[in-house]
């Protein structure tokens, strides 16, 4: 079963090795043949959580893709179950939703499609604001390379919101691969901030597809931290299909070693008077390498449509490997956009002002490189979850990128590595 | 001894000389001013000073308290007391001028052998300091430079001498920019770190400054070499009849 699914994988890659969204994506390290699909044998208990201190969340969690969880409650009309359990309770619900946004037909998202084994089904009621941010954490944690699919729905009713945290972390150095698909249906003046956390051993593949529809008034605040990976692909499409959505899709990528990192976003200009804005940065140090792949079309009819979108690169090293291509497709007049790339090393006369007070060259550049950072995690609102991302980012930046060389959890305390010291204060400015 | 002493300093920007052979002495307790035709080496010699690396330096030595110090790294050298207020300070986004400051004043002590500053130390340490330049409790709380207007970083760069309290500090056209306000306050802030123990090199192109910050010798940089020395008069002489005369000598 699971070789049937490796060589739809590889027939996949094949086909797809012209494509212009999918030619850099190159999943054969890690699929190896020796992967296997969970069963009822690999049934763990969750015994890592990704903490963030000081948050209230409620908490939902795939073990090894089983669902694990006591939030499967109903809360005043909201829906937090298994789409499995949707399936049998809320047919209609479910199959509203999915008629309302679907994937973009890539062959991943197929594979995905015929093998998830569950996922999460969120419903937000109309004009219903959920405080409390919904933390959804996928981890393996398994003595086996596991083939994992999961596909999420998200549903918010009109003029509703939520928070989302997806967090998508090993237990330990077994390689896996997690193809997740989250769907999510944005109606009429709904609003949903989607944070991502990505803290992955080297030997995991991670393909996390987001598909995202929007109608009037929507809007949609993403932002995706990816800490750690052996090979991580962001796949994200924005359809907003009716006047004045909002789309902020924001990303930060911070890789060493033979790490790659591939951020795709589609984002599709239907209407008029929608915004769009982009912001992904990175830092590459080793031989890592980094693609970005941005499209917004905009297309005929999507008049005073304000497209933005920018991707930041500090190579550390002559090794690190940047691909990076901001596309904007224009069938319009009456629009405001703008696209931007830069690759660099760290600015020399920036470091010769921190020196010139006294800071080591070592402080100097690690300030720098989360001045850089800085930008990105500004975009997240919930206040313990960006000081926790800062936090997370100063250690892995701590000895340029390799601090923790040994652990993939270098955020949790139940790590066995040694945190690294860090001297200097670099808490940013509120 | 003089506290610096710079003999037949040669310097330059790839192949570029800037500067070329320059001479000069300073004492602590005093205060100098360089002045200059722009592009005549006033900056790189600031630069050269505090270890830019963009500079080369070609020939001669810089001699700070008995040592030479042009094989110094650019942080010891800061460490050692030597401060540069920047023409153009850079601008950090993400970094609260609280922490910045905080990282550098304790690695300084550290430098020294003593201890860190705890936070509430350090941070009645910042606001007395922020009294040298009025700077508003505002300002602290903002990234270093980020947003700043001209006046503000000049402000920062004054404010962030007084924090560190420098043996030799070396203000690169502190006044540029600045309005009438803004100079006099900048200016009082330096008099009031003016010491019997430390020195001052002030960089500027005019007069007025040095009406504020009253200089003990004025020197003329033209074409890479100190070509004039004297007096803060010669400031005066300068304003009044520009860098013409020089060229005659």
């Amino acid at each position: 079963m699971a070789q049937g699914i490796i060589n739809q994988y590889r027939q996949a890659a094949h086909d797809l090795r012209k494509n212009e969204v999918w030619r850099n994506v190159d999943f054969a390290p890690q699929l190896t043949d020796d992967m296997v699909l969970p069963t009822a044998a690999d049934d763990a208990q969750l015994q890592f959580w990704c903490n963030i201190q000081g948050l209230e969340a409620h908490r939902i969690a795939f073990v090894n893709g089983a669902f694990k969880s006591d939030e499967q409650s109903e809360q005043s009309g909201v829906v937090c179950c298994t789409v499995g359990e949707a399936r049998r309770s809320y047919p209609e619900l479910l199959g509203k939703v999915l008629a309302e946004v679907g994937t973009d037909g890539n062959p991943y998202a197929d594979i995905n499609g015929s093998n998830a084994t569950d996922g999460l089904f969120l419903y937000v009621p109309d004009g219903m604001t959920v405080h409390q941010p919904v933390q959804l954490l996928s981890i393996a944690n398994s003595d086996k390379s596991l083939l994992l699919h999961l596909r999420h729905v998200v549903a918010l009713g009109r003029g509703s919101s939520l928070k989302l945290i997806q967090c998508d972390d090993s237990y330990t150095q077994q390689g896996a691969f997690s193809n997740n698909v989250l769907l999510a249906s944005l109606t009429e003046g709904s609003r949903l901030e989607h944070y991502k956390m990505q803290n992955l051993n080297d030997a995991t593949a991670l393909l996390n597809q987001t598909f995202v529809s929007m109608q009037r008034d929507a809007s949609l605040c993403s932002v995706g931290i990816t800490l750690n990976g052996g090979n991580i692909r962001n796949h994200n499409v924005v359809r907003m299909t009716h006047e004045g959505c909002s789309t902020e899709m924001h990303g930060l990528y911070l890789i060493d070693r033979q790490q790659r990192c591939d951020n795709y976003v589609f984002v599709d200009h239907l209407a008029p008077n929608c915004k769009s804005h982009e912001l992904y940065k990175g830092i590459l140090d080793d031989s890592a390498h980094g693609v970005f792949n941005g499209h917004v079309l905009v297309r005929d009819g999507a008049t005073k449509t304000e497209a933005y979108q920018a991707n930041r690169n500090i190579l550390l090293t002559d090794k690190a490997f940047v691909q990076s291509k901001p596309f904007l497709e224009i069938y319009n007049d009456d629009v405001k956009c703008s696209h931007g790339s830069t690759i660099g090393q760290l600015d020399n006369q920036a470091l010769f002002y921190l020196m010139q007070r006294g800071i080591s060259p070592r402080n100097a550049r690690t300030l720098l490189l989360y001045a850089f950072c800085d930008e990105v995690l500004r975009y997240i609102t919930v206040d313990q979850l960006r000081d926790k991302l800062g936090d997370m980012v100063k250690k892995r930046l701590h000895g340029e990128l390799s601090a923790c060389l040994d652990c993939a959890l270098s955020c949790s305390n139940t790590c066995g590595c040694t945190p690294p010291e860090f001297k200097i204060d670099l808490s940013s400015t509120k | 001894m003089a506290l610096l002493s710079i003999r037949n300093l040669h310097a330059s920007i790839g192949d570029k000389e800037i500067l070329r052979g320059v001479n000069l002495d300073i004492e602590a307790g005093e205060v100098h001013s360089i002045m200059g035709p722009n592009g005549n080496g006033k900056s790189t010699l600031a630069g050269v000073i505090a270890g830019n690396e963009k500079y080369t330096v070609t020939d001669g030595e810089v001699i700070y308290k008995g040592r030479d110090i042009l094989a110094m790294p650019v942080d010891q050298r800061a460490n050692e007391g030597i401060f540069l207020g920047f023409q153009y300070p850079v601008e950090i986004p993400g970094v609260s001028i609280t922490n910045f400051m905080r990282t550098a004043v304790n690695e300084q002590r550290k430098y020294r052998g003593l201890d860190p500053l705890t936070g509430s130390q350090f941070l009645k340490l910042m606001e007395e300091k922020k009294k040298v330049v009025e700077m508003t409790a505002n300002l602290a709380n903002r990234s270093v430079n980020e947003g700043f207007s001209g006046g503000e970083k000049k402000k920062n760069e004054i404010f962030q001498m007084a924090m560190l309290d420098p043996t030799l500090a070396i203000l690169d056209e502190t006044d540029s920019g600045l309005d009438i306000d803004a100079l006099r306050i900048v200016a009082t802030g330096v008099n009031h770190l003016r010491r019997s123990d430390n020195a001052i090199i002030v960089i500027t192109h005019y007069q007025r400054l040095l009406d504020y910050i009253v200089p003990d010798f004025v020197h003329v940089l033209y074409e890479g070499r100190i070509v004039k020395s004297g007096p803060k008069e010669l400031a005066l002489k300068l304003e009044k009849e520009g860098y013409e005369w020089l060229k005659e000598l």
